[in-house]
């Protein structure tokens, strides 16, 4: 056998679900409410700013709950987040832009120098959520999100790899993009792709 | 040509989701980018040159979609991959060896292996679909071979260089 033989065996393994079809046939029906599931995936790739507004405590994850903002692309929203740190999870609750209020539940774990996993603290998860955000579209385009701040860096990647300058604050960092390869930010200067990139 | 949303899906939902599970290695993840792949579709008034344009940009979205969802911080119930290997059936012990090694690739490489092996692209495709250069193409299935090569050894020839 060929390579190419042995890998299109090893992966005709990997079937997509009887699910997909029949949702792909309902599309036209079920096309509103997966939008609103889409929105609430989409939450993931904005910011959130806490803004220590009233905490109380809430009896659904055992965690406590927050009022926080919510920067959904560049609009920002009210939303109610709640943190277990025993486990990393969450859940969130805030309107979309239609007003529906959108649910999500999840959780996050941190990868320690010994390649084990451990729940999120609620400091590091903070530290996530406000951080920069990528969208790279499906006709070419790539935007970066900063809370309010939206811009586009289509055309600013040269080689393959965009810097860009960012105001935090009084702060200014220095941010390196290569492109479908994440980012990174320093304080001090324009990282090398090879410090932190697992390409080329 | 706008082909249905059903033909379509019926023909390349497991090519997309194959693609999208290399980058997210996921599986609801991938399945949620194969079903927002054919809602784009449904919902874009693009017209395509052929059935090739059509597979093209259906991948291009799904991997650039499969990479968005890579970056989102918080994922809901994810399986690990070995979990979820443990659900598939594979016809060899050397299939199910490759699977394993493939997914531990780098992303960066994964996919490129993926595009050439398993959708029989050539390097110039792989660099347009994927809006990289193809010596970047080139450099990455080097990579991914040699790291395949050095851990599958006699279960992977050293024969396909020229292919490219």
């Amino acid at each position: 056998m060929t390579n190419r033989e042995k890998y299109k065996q090893a992966f005709s393994a990997l079937q997509a679900s009887e699910r997909i079809s029949l949702e792909v046939e309902n599309m036209a029906i079920i096309s509103q409410k997966r939008r609103k599931n889409y929105i609430a995936a989409g939450l993931a790739a904005c910011m959130v700013l806490v803004t220590g507004a009233a905490t109380v405590y809430a009896a659904d994850l055992g965690g406590i709950q927050r009022t926080v903002q919510v920067w959904v692309h560049g609009d920002q929203t009210t939303a109610v987040m709640e943190f277990n740190e025993e486990d990393g999870s969450y859940y969130i609750k805030y309107p979309d832009d239609q007003g529906t209020e959108v649910e999500e539940r999840g959780g996050g774990v941190a990868i320690e120098e010994d390649g084990s996993e451990r729940p999120l603290t609620e400091e590091e998860l903070m530290e996530q959520i406000n951080a920069p955000d990528l969208e790279y579209g499906d006709d070419g385009t790539v935007k970066f999100y900063y809370m309010d701040q939206v811009m586009d860096i289509t055309d600013q990647f040269e080689d393959g790899v965009c810097y860009l300058q960012l105001k935090v604050g009084d702060t200014v960092q220095y941010v390196t993009i290569p492109y479908g390869q994440g980012y990174a930010m320093s304080p001090s200067r324009y990282l090398d792709p090879k410090e932190f990139s697992a390409g080329e | 040509m706008r082909p249905s949303v059903q033909t379509l899906a019926e023909q390349y939902q497991n090519n997309l989701y194959a693609a999208a599970f290399h980058i997210c290695r996921d599986a609801e993840e991938a399945e949620d980018i194969v079903w927002d792949t054919f809602f784009q579709y449904h919902t874009s008034k693009k017209e395509f040159e052929d059935e090739q344009h059509i597979r093209a940009w259906l991948l291009r979205v799904a991997i650039n979609k499969a990479k968005n969802a890579n970056k989102k911080f918080w994922r809901i119930h994810r399986v690990p991959l070995e979990e979820y290997m443990e659900i598939l059936v594979f016809e060899t012990p050397q299939s199910e060896r490759l699977f394993e090694t493939v997914m531990r690739l780098p992303e960066p490489y994964r996919i490129v292996i993926h595009l050439f092996y398993f959708e029989d692209y050539a390097v110039r495709d792989i660099a347009r679909i994927l809006r990289i250069s193809e010596s970047n193409v080139k450099t990455r299935l080097s990579r991914g071979r040699k790291r395949l090569k050095e851990v599958l050894k006699e279960e992977w020839e050293d024969d396909e260089s020229g292919e490219i």
